[in-house]
């Protein structure tokens, strides 16, 4: 008897020949390639570049290529820079670099955001592979690609590459792009990173690669519908001119490079810096001690609603090998705009590397190629083709700071140091969004500046920097506010005060944020929004001893024009949130709070919005701070008595600020006895505190516990909210239900119970 | 013409001094306790040299002008009052957070790009001596809150109360509304009388900068009071000192603008790096005095390479925003920029590249190269150029410094040789090819990013190491010929002679020349028209001030323009002074894009985007008597001079030492031809001519490098 098996039998070489041929001629559309996708590893020698190299590596010549190179794309950056009128332009958010013909980022601009840069080698192999040797598309001198989609490879969508071939006698021998972090892209709320997005679709312009310029020309066709896709038209225009003018003039560069050195040199260099890097990335991981490292960090909103949701990280070391593993992560929420794709999480891993880890490393994909990443697809940081993505760098920007935070324990015993170890770098984009009809007629959306303005955090023996530039960018510039009001109907009433004991306690404290109260006038459309988490649970942690970031929440003063207000009576500017919350000043206002994810919010002449800057972390114990230090935070109102007395546990003559030394040893050894009366030993601890499953009123996301293999969630069905604890492989879709939605369920219900009550029908518009 | 012009430097007084057709160059220490008597001891040499006595010189000389480093210096040293600063609600915190990237100005891209060794410099004006009024302006210049006075005088008490010796007032958008900041000024004086005992002097943010950027303006205005009192005491000295000899017309101090006006004319701020801007300013003479075309001015000395940008036709390159020390300010300054590259730069292993790197590192002075024998161990430039048997160890620098080249070839065999597997002789001269296409990049970096291509200009090549690379910097760069200009050892007083008296005034303004969303051009004619008349105003009473008949005074209208909502605003000069017509508005458009497409390339401009201008600008202006250059002719029947020996030297693209004939001052003379390789010492550099090279000597002591 023959026996029955579900095995399916393996196809005969003709049958798979006749299977492909059919899978291709029925392809739908060409989506991201897993295979491209998933790697970040340096591709392979070509054979030509094999070639190139066996004939002789002049180490003079590599240098020199190298800085001739640097000088082509620094002249390529200050290009775009000067010209770019994007915001994101002006103050320092873009990048120019080379790639090999596989696409690996050989070199970057001196300035700008690496992480743009160090992500565009999946866009390249995917034209690479896919439209080189197409009939309809293929791969011409003077040709250009524009690009913006994440799930292609991109830090996020508001970022646009321009990336062009560099050829010789019909080969592909090397790549130049430019990207800038442009904005608005036609998303369903404006300024480019929608925090409301609930499909991808939401998420505005889609750009796989694709050709818009044609031998040399860029296609009028294409442009049109671009600007036909967006809220700012001339943006979109002026922009792309520059993106290619600024490729243009690093080709000429290069071009006359090659001239000089030939192509076979210019090849080599290219590859050889590439693998330069890798074998020194190598040697430093070995100098790392073998272990295991991890930090878990948690979210606390979906930028809608509340939720607590994990991002895992834990670094292996064993001798020059390096993993990553993100497993435990928590799932991707698939109406939400808060997933990243993994690409994402990769750049910034990339930026705490040659920003952070060892800024004196040239910056080279090959920084990362060695280092083996774990990650399971469908998770929040790890998200699938159909997971809306507006907000992805809440994913990404931790993956920055597990990074960064990891590195200071990995580090803090070798003998050799590239960099400081620093607490955590303020890691959120809190700023402003904007959009609306400007006082000149013009339809915008776009950010303010001050999303540059991120508190550094604490070093082992300094304080760390008030609001300065950004994790993702050295040099990020933020705006000046007199330039801004020039463009835009709002004022920033209150631009720059770092708000009080806003900053991460330690004995050297993290960096100061500041505060900024906005308020529209004179547009007939205008609107605010705002895309931070943080608000109830830190998204900054302090690093051996120090505290973390404060929580930060956004305030509002609706149905009053303040304006009016302070034309009428000066001394009312006089704002801040503390202020204006606790002495509601303006009256007929309607004053509130909300969590930092505020979706597009019309706002009416004069209504105010008001937000601050978290902190930089601190380092190390803040009771081990010098008291005269924090003497002087509290001159300079910087920190209140409270917290003076609270966390440093100094004491002084509140009206001269002297310090009284014997006090402060008192109060000091008395706060250290404390710690010990409520220490417990680390059993007790445990089985005090260890619950098997998080609050059940909690809407928690991801592993709980050292078990990373099943992740905890809340699921929506029919009957109400339920928790699932499964491998995320077999966890069913997440969706949140709309929460006005749920507002108007929660009403009707009162209502029904006050009609059974009251025995009165309401009657309801159908 | 009788004149001295004078660079007062960090180590050098440099002196130019005209009487007639004498032109005399002379040098003398600088003395930092009192800049007089360097300036004494530098214009005794060079009357010496004329055979005349100070007393006369100074009695009949039609102008004396001092270009200075005194303020750089201060700022650097910290040198300067407790100065307090008043700005608006709100902004407290503007000026110590400096935009964010203020961790980074002044510093070398390697420390820029350190996030993690980012630290903010020591403030100008500490925290607590920043108080905040409540007051607010629009963009459009109109009041939102009304200023109260007894809100100023609080917080004018409490500043003072505080040890504040200076106010600077700087308030948002006061560029389109100084109605508050007059106010605040009023009420400190009705405070602190100037007549009485502990006035304070008070700085005005709308009369320092008209520019937008409540930031860039306040740093502009604190600099200012910061280098006040200083300057105003140090150029009081030399005023003194030179009324004391018989000289009794106005002092005339150079302007970072390229000009120059009286000491009452002349704010502390103007005066930054006004040594090195005269060296441009020279260059541009030059070259329109003997057709020289484009050029490119290069000062090369001990840590850092200037460059300067002079193309032919009187085209000018501002920074607005340039970079002071470390503080960004607002002052429309000679585009000038600056690569830490120089003799002490120091040559390292990079590991990563199994490669030398050189620079930004630099040994200095002290303790300088390792050849200096004074405890450096690191090798340097200087170093390698002593290997390669380019510098005389016995007569380096006149003979002031003694070179030890065992020295040299210790440091480059303990860092670099053994790391890179190659001998003394291969890294010395990977070294001197390194930093010469290093700087090369850089020259072709300015150029190409403001249009020009460095085949098409001339360097000028001067300072203590300029000649020693200007043929490697030049085969680098893809530049044919090199100058030594004349005067070169004194080349920034030389520019100094010839610099205009030149007022900028400019103000901020939101001029849409096209409305791409209405598609309309600009129509406010009188509107336009009457802020250009008003900084005209403010130039001509500027110089009328100064004794000059108002018939004298020209002026320039200057546009910085932009298309769409860019950050870059494009500075155009225009022939028209007004606008009366849409003929006029699309003049300037044409005149805009002719500009920006030159620099950016011709599909850049966007004008379908909208044309915006900025700011507007007038150049106030009179023309004066100038230093006459002789003719800079090249070529003719020329002879090679008598070497006074020879030596073994080593060229980087050449194996094997080559026998080099020796030169010295005397070669250096009108007439003569000095095919390369040779080496020419003189009293103040070393001219290397470097195979494939020839070096002609001119009038006035210029010297062509030219390649055959």
């Amino acid at each position: 008897m023959t026996a029955i098996t579900n095995d399916p039998q393996p196809l005969t070489e003709q049958e798979q020949t006749w299977v492909d041929q059919f899978m291709d001629e029925t392809t739908l559309f060409l989506g991201p390639d897993p295979e491209i996708m998933r790697s970040h590893s340096i591709a392979g020698r070509s054979v030509y570049e094999d070639a190139c190299i066996a004939k002789g590596v002049d180490r003079a010549t590599v240098e020199r290529v190298r800085k001739r190179v640097a000088g082509a794309l620094d002249e390529g950056y200050e290009m775009c820079e000067a010209q770019g009128a994007a915001p994101g332009a002006k103050w320092g958010d873009l990048t120019t670099a080379i790639y090999t013909a596989a696409g690996d980022v050989s070199y970057l601009s001196c300035h700008g955001v690496i992480a743009f840069s160090a992500i565009l080698h999946h866009p390249i192999r995917y034209i690479m592979k896919y439209w080189k040797d197409e009939p309809t598309v293929g791969v011409h001198p003077g040709d250009g690609f524009i690009h913006n989609d994440a799930r292609f490879g991109n830090v996020h969508n508001t970022d646009q590459s321009m990336i062009m071939p560099v050829m010789r006698d019909g080969e592909i021998i090397a790549w130049v792009a430019a990207t800038i972090h442009e904005g608005e892209n036609g998303a369903c709320e404006p300024g480019g990173m929608p925090s409301g997005s609930e499909t991808a679709f939401d998420d505005g312009l889609r750009m796989s690669p694709f050709k818009i310029v044609e031998k040399g020309h860029l296609r009028r066709d294409l442009l049109t519908f671009l600007q036909h896709s967006v809220r700012d038209p001339k943006l979109q225009l002026a922009d792309l001119k520059v993106k290619i003018g600024s490729v243009n003039r690093i080709m000429e560069r290069v071009d006359a490079l090659i001239d000089e050195v030939g192509v076979e040199a210019f090849v080599a260099a290219l590859r050889v810096t590439i693998e330069d890097v890798d074998a020194e990335v190598r040697r430093r991981i070995s100098e790392l001690p073998d272990g295991t490292v991890s930090f878990n960090q948690f979210m606390d909103s979906t930028l809608k609603e509340n939720i607590l949701i994990k991002l895992a990280c834990k670094i292996h070391i064993e001798g020059d090998k390096m993993t990553v593993d993100l497993r435990g992560t928590g799932p991707e929420i698939l109406n939400r705009a808060i997933n990243s794709p993994l690409c994402s999480v990769k750049s910034m891993f990339m930026q705490a590397i040659l920003a952070f880890w060892w800024p004196d490393l040239p910056r080279c994909t090959s920084a990362m190629s060695c280092i083996e990443i774990i990650s399971d697809e469908g998770t929040w940081a790890d998200a699938s083709y159909d997971a809306p993505m507006g907000q992805s760098l809440q994913a990404s920007f931790r993956g920055f700071s597990a990074f960064q935070s990891l590195y200071g324990k990995m580090q803090f015993s070798t003998p050799n140091k590239y960099s400081n170890v620093v607490a955590n770098w303020f890691n959120q984009i809190n700023t402003f969004l904007w959009g609306g009809i400007t006082q000149h007629g013009d339809t915008v959306g776009n950010l303010c500046a001050d999303l540059n303005g991120m508190p550094g955090g604490a070093k082992p023996f300094k304080d760390g920097e008030d609001s300065v530039s950004p994790l993702f960018c050295a040099m990020a510039d933020t705006a000046e506010q007199e330039v801004m009001e020039e463009e835009v109907p709002f004022m920033q009433l209150v631009s720059k005060r770092l708000v009080r004991d806003n900053m991460g306690f330690g004995k050297f404290t993290g960096g100061m944020g500041y505060e900024m109260i906005v308020a529209s006038e004179g547009t007939p459309h205008w609107g605010f929004m705002t895309v931070t988490s943080g608000a109830k649970f830190s998204s900054i942690y302090g690093m051996f001893g120090g505290y973390g970031c404060g929580t930060y929440p956004l305030a509002t003063v609706k149905g009053v024009n303040v304006y009016d207000a302070i034309r009428e009576d000066p001394s009312k500017f006089d704002l801040s949130m503390e202020k204006v919350m606790n002495e509601q000043p303006f009256d007929g206002g309607k004053y509130a709070t909300h969590h930092m994810g505020l979706q597009f919010d019309v706002a009416k002449d004069g209504e105010l919005y008001m937000i601050a800057q978290g902190a930089g972390g601190g380092y190390g114990d803040p009771l081990e701070r010098d008291p005269e230090a924090v003497l002087k935070d509290i001159e300079l109102n910087r920190i209140t008595a409270k917290v003076a007395r609270d966390i440093f546990a100094v004491a002084y003559d509140e009206a001269t600020l002297r310090l009284d030394a014997d006090a402060t040893a008192e109060l000091r050894t008395q706060a250290r006895r404390d710690r010990l009366g409520r220490g417990r030993p680390y059993q007790e601890f445990v089985d005090s505190w260890v619950t098997e499953e998080p609050p059940a009123d909690l809407l928690y996301y991801g592993s709980w516990g050292d078990d990373t293999d099943d992740l905890t969630a809340t699921i929506f069905e029919i009957d109400g909210p339920r928790r699932v604890k499964a491998p995320i492989g077999e966890l069913p879709i997440i969706m949140i239900p709309d929460r006005r939605e749920l507002k108007i369920a929660e009403l009707e219900a009162q209502v029904a119970r006050l009609e059974a009550k009251h025995g009165e029908t309401v009657h309801r518009l159908a | 013409m009788k004149r001295i012009s004078v660079d007062i430097g960090g180590t050098f007084t440099d002196c130019f001094f005209v009487w007639d057709d004498q032109y005399i160059e002379a040098k003398a220490l600088t003395t930092h306790h009192n800049l007089a008597l360097g300036f004494n001891e530098a214009l005794d040499l060079a009357c010496k040299r004329a055979g005349l006595d100070r007393g006369t010189v100074l009695e009949t000389v039609d102008s004396v002008r001092y270009a200075t480093t005194l303020g750089t210096n201060a700022l650097i040293e910290r040198k300067g009052p407790k100065v307090g600063a008043i700005v608006t609600h709100g902004f407290e915190d503007t000026i110590p957070l400096s935009r964010g990237r203020g961790y980074g100005e002044g510093l070398d891209n390697s420390m820029q790009q350190n996030l993690p060794a980012a630290e903010r410099p020591e403030p100008l004006v500490p925290r607590h001596l920043i108080r905040s009024v409540r007051e607010r302006v629009n963009s459009a210049g109109t009041v939102v809150a009304r200023l109260d006075p007894r809100d100023v005088r609080n917080v004018v008490r409490e500043l003072v109360d505080a040890g504040a010796e200076a106010v600077v007032v700087s308030l948002t958008n006061a560029t389109e509304n100084p109605e508050h900041e007059l106010q605040i000024q009023e009420i400190i004086l009705e405070e602190f009388p100037a007549h009485e005992l502990g006035a304070i002097p008070v700085l005005l943010g709308h009369q320092v900068s008209g520019r937008k950027g409540e930031y860039v303006r306040a740093t502009s205005t604190i600099v200012d009071a910061f280098l006040h009192e200083i300057m105003f005491h140090a150029l009081s000295q030399l005023s003194n000192n030179l009324r004391e000899y018989g000289y009794s017309k106005p002092m005339l101090v150079i302007h970072n603008s390229g000009g120059m006006a009286q000491m009452n004319s002349t704010d502390a701020l103007q005066t930054i790096h006004s040594g090195p801007i005269a060296g441009v300013g020279a260059a541009e003479h030059l070259s329109s005095e003997t057709g020289l075309g484009h050029v490119i001015s290069t000062d090369m000395g001990g840590t850092s390479f200037d460059i300067g940008l002079v193309p032919e036709g009187g085209v000018k390159h501002y920074d607005f925003l340039p970079t002071i020390d470390r503080w960004l300010v607002s002052v429309p300054m000679v585009h000038l920029d600056t690569l830490g590259a120089g003799g002490g730069s120091i040559a390292s292993y990079d590991r990563i590249h199994n490669a030398i790197k050189i620079g930004p590192e630099s040994a200095g002075s002290n303790p300088g190269p390792a050849c200096y024998d004074r405890g450096g161990l690191r090798p340097t430039v200087t170093d390698a150029d002593l290997l390669l048997g380019y510098l005389d160890p016995d007569n380096y620098a006149n003979g002031y410094i003694k070179l030890n080249p065992k020295r040299s070839r210790f440091a480059i065999e303990e860092t670099l040789c053994d790391e890179l597997d190659l001998d003394v002789l291969e890294v010395v001269k990977q070294i001197k090819r390194g930093v010469d296409e290093q700087m090369a990049i850089g020259i072709g970096k300015e150029l190409r990013v403001r249009g020009y291509l460095p085949e098409d200009f001339t360097m000028l090549a001067y300072g203590g190491n300029g000649p020693l690379h200007a043929c490697g910097i030049a085969k680098h760069a893809g530049i044919k010929r090199v100058l030594a200009p004349p005067f070169s050892s004194v080349f920034s007083a030389c520019g100094a002679g010839n610099m205009k008296q030149l007022h900028f005034h400019e103000r901020g303004a939101h001029v849409v020349l096209y409305n791409a969303t209405t598609r309309g051009l600009y129509d406010k004619y009188d509107e336009f028209n009457a802020i250009v008349e008003e900084l005209e105003k403010r130039g001509l009473e500027d110089l009328v001030r100064q004794g000059f008949d108002a018939e004298d005074v020209q002026f320039r209208l200057e546009l910085d323009m932009r298309y769409g909502n860019q950050l870059l605003t494009q500075a155009v000069s225009l022939e028209l002074n007004r606008i009366n017509g849409v003929g006029d508005v699309l003049d300037v458009i044409r005149t805009f894009g002719d500009v920006y497409s030159h620099r950016f390339g011709a599909n850049c401009a966007a004008p379908e985007a909208g044309i915006r201008v900025g700011t507007i600008r007038v150049a106030s202006f009179v023309d004066g008597d100038v230093v006459r250059f002789d003719s800079l002719e090249h070529g003719g029947t020329r002879t090679v001079p008598e070497p006074v020996t020879h030596r073994e030297v080593h060229f980087v693209d050449h194996d094997g030492a080559l026998a080099t004939p020796i030169y010295d001052q005397r070669a250096l003379t009108h007439g003569h031809v000095i095919p390369g390789p040779a080496i020419v010492t003189t009293e103040n550099t070393t001219f290397l001519v470097e195979p494939g090279w020839r070096l002609e000597p001119t009038q006035q002591g210029a010297v062509w490098f030219l390649q055959d």
